[in-house]
């Protein structure tokens, strides 16, 4: 990830960096956005699942049961109309029950068995009762129909629902409802009760993809902001590692190239050696390694050898992962320290999973002047101590025989 | 660095030691380290444990190279040291699991072969007298000792583990926890005594125990459930 965003970046002054970063950004952040777009359309659905459930139950149960019971006596086969009432209900929990859980429904023979149980009802509701809500065919199917087909294409609705028109046009007929007025009643019917389940089918889709196509867009547009981030902070960072660096390298390389700074100087070579250590140490920081800690730790005994100093360097246990920051407050002081060293060096790391102790002895050419009592001085870092990954603490002295710099970090 | 006054060992007999190495070159320097010591006299070397024990059956104190013809002689370890020899083990190996398995072995001290001739020598004395000497490395792999059922420690005891092992000078370690020199060696030496728990028991433990507790350097319940197979016996509380 933080490679990908560094190239993004790098490319970024040539004028290329947008494609180059909408590019390397397509895959993760296209897959990411839909799958926040199917989450948001399936909660839009899901509410729109519930409402056609409720509508349909509620018009069978409170519309349509006490119209035949009412009506009971005066329709041509009672019996016909309670039956075919039971199986559309049981019909309708069926596909209510599978609809709100999501599971699929044998959507055509569940469709056909409506349409045999329509064609029953309007010829068991007869000549008299044809056109009162006794005749539950009118007003209730359309729903079931539905709630059948929800989440499917409306051409299957709407062939559905000609059928019905039919069946209702044939019982019509049949029954001999041929006046102008009956057919008029039979056309504003068709339109009345047919026309609210097919706007709830199709508004009901509609808002479920509107959402989902708003999701999605919400989503690439989050995920390239934080790409964005990313790439910004990666930036950042090597700024200010850079600016460490010129903070020392820099000073010294400039005082040499204009003469200012005598090569023999002792005091000029310690700053090298410190602009060195401090140089090796931030290139070993970017390294990709398992153990980033010894790892630095290792790159400054290494150039102490190199520059002739016998040096030690013992671990035991293996550090946790640790934060640059924290890692830059352990290692920093010892490397130090390590710059000034003659003679011999000893650096050692005792690791645990809550506490890491680094600790830097070399002799102490100064004499006994610091002989008294050890110099402590408790985090001398240059920042808070707020930050939330525990303290570094700093200890550093010298007592004639030896100078002793220790970091320690504790969780 | 210190070479710790090690107290005479009983009698004027000079401690006999045993050096055993497949490295001729190690033996005859070992042997000159140990010659600029009076208290030490040199009784037999050789590359194989049982020839030179042979040789020299009154031993006082074995140095035994942990490595011997390439393979890890930490059962010959276990076995001299159930027989009750004290057994220095000296080796280049000084990864801290090495040097605790050496310790749960049973041996009486380890010995990296870069500490060098003080080390060395105050080792092999307080060996003889079964007391514990704990070189700088050996401290390090203490301190360092993450096993689920390793001894418990004091914060006192870790501390002047962890400042022996960074700075090898006692009174260094001494200045910095502001106490005396030999209450840094008695914190360090305490934690020694309590490996002597660790691991399965083995005669040389059983003695070291004994002579610290005799020392005063502990008390039996300080280091827990303890069941002598020494002479002191007394119910824990």
């Amino acid at each position: 990830m933080s490679t990908e965003t560094a190239r993004a970046t790098t490319a970024g002054p040539t004028g290329t960096g947008s494609t180059v970063a909408g590019s390397t950004a397509a895959g993760p952040v296209a897959v990411e956005a839909r799958q926040a777009a199917a989450a948001v359309a399936s909660v839009s659905d899901r509410g729109a699942r519930i409402v056609v459930v409720a509508i349909a139950l509620a018009w069978h149960t409170a519309i349509a049961l006490p119209a035949v019971l009412a009506a009971r006596a005066d329709l041509a086969a009672p019996a016909v109309a309670a039956a075919g009432w039971l199986v559309v209900a049981a019909t309708g929990v069926l596909a209510g029950v599978r609809l709100l859980r999501g599971v699929p429904l044998p959507a055509w023979p569940l469709a056909m068995l409506l349409l045999v149980v329509d064609a029953a009802v309007f010829a068991a509701a007869g000549e008299g009762q044809l056109f009162t809500a006794a005749n539950w065919g009118w007003g209730t199917l359309g729903w079931f129909f539905v709630l059948v087909l929800w989440g499917r294409r409306v051409i299957g609705l709407l062939a559905l629902l000609a059928a019905h028109s039919l069946i209702a046009l044939v019982a019509v007929l049949g029954h001999g409802a041929t006046a102008p007025a009956d057919l008029a009643r039979y056309a504003m019917y068709v339109y009345g009760t047919l026309s609210l389940p097919v706007a709830v089918f199709v508004g009901g889709a509609v808002i479920a993809t509107l959402a989902r196509q708003r999701a999605a867009a919400a989503a690439t547009a989050h995920a390239m902001a934080a790409e964005r981030e990313a790439a910004e902070r990666a930036r950042r960072d090597r700024r200010e590692r850079l600016a460490l660096v010129s903070g020392t390298a820099e000073k010294v390389l400039a005082e040499l190239a204009d003469g200012r700074a005598d090569p023999a100087d002792p005091d000029v070579q310690r700053r090298c050696v410190l602009a060195a250590a401090r140089l090796r140490r931030l290139i070993a920081e970017s390294d990709d390694v398992p153990d980033p800690l010894l790892h630095e730790l290792r790159a400054a005994a290494d150039l102490a050898e190199r520059s002739g100093l016998p040096i030690d360097l013992v671990t035991i246990g293996t550090p946790p992962p640790l934060p640059v920051e924290v890692r830059r407050r352990l290692v920093d002081p010892p490397t130090a320290a390590l710059a000034g060293a003659r003679d011999w060096a000893r650096l050692t790391v005792v690791a645990g999973p809550d506490e890491v102790v680094v600790s830097l002895v070399a002799p102490d050419r100064d004499g006994p002047a610091g002989s008294g009592p050890p110099t402590a001085c408790d985090d001398g870092g240059d920042d808070g101590d707020g930050d939330g990954d525990g303290r570094v603490e700093l200890l550093h002295e010298h007592d004639g025989e030896i100078r002793w710099t220790q970091t320690r970090w504790r969780r | 660095m210190d070479a710790d006054p090690v107290a005479p060992v009983t009698g004027e007999r000079p401690v006999g030691v045993a050096i055993v190495d497949d490295h001729p070159v190690v033996v005859e320097g070992v042997r000159a380290w140990l010659a600029t010591e009076p208290r030490l006299t040199v009784l037999a070397t050789g590359d194989d444990p049982d020839e030179v024990l042979r040789a020299a059956p009154a031993a006082d104190v074995v140095l035994l190279d942990l490595r011997l013809h390439g393979r890890m002689a930490l059962d010959k370890l276990a076995e001299l040291s159930a027989a009750g020899r004290r057994v220095v083990v000296y080796s280049e190996h000084t990864d801290p699991q090495t040097m605790l398995a050496a310790l749960d072995a049973g041996a009486v001290a380890f010995l990296a072969k870069h500490e060098g001739r003080e080390h060395c020598v105050a080792t092999v004395l307080a060996a003889a007298s079964d007391r514990p000497y704990v070189p700088p490395a050996l401290a390090g792999a203490i301190v360092g000792d993450a096993r689920p059922d390793r001894p418990v420690l004091s914060d006192k005891e870790r501390e002047a583990l962890l400042l022996w092992f960074q700075s090898m000078s006692k009174a260094s370690v001494a200045r910095r926890m502001r106490i005396s020199e030999h209450t840094v060696k008695q914190y360090v030496d305490r934690a020694r005594i309590k490996y002597t728990r660790a691991g399965r028991p083995a005669a040389t433990k059983a003695a070291l125990l004994a002579r610290a507790i005799e020392d005063g350097l502990i008390r039996p319940e300080e280091i827990g459930i303890y069941r002598s197979q020494a002479s002191y016996d007394r119910p824990t509380p």
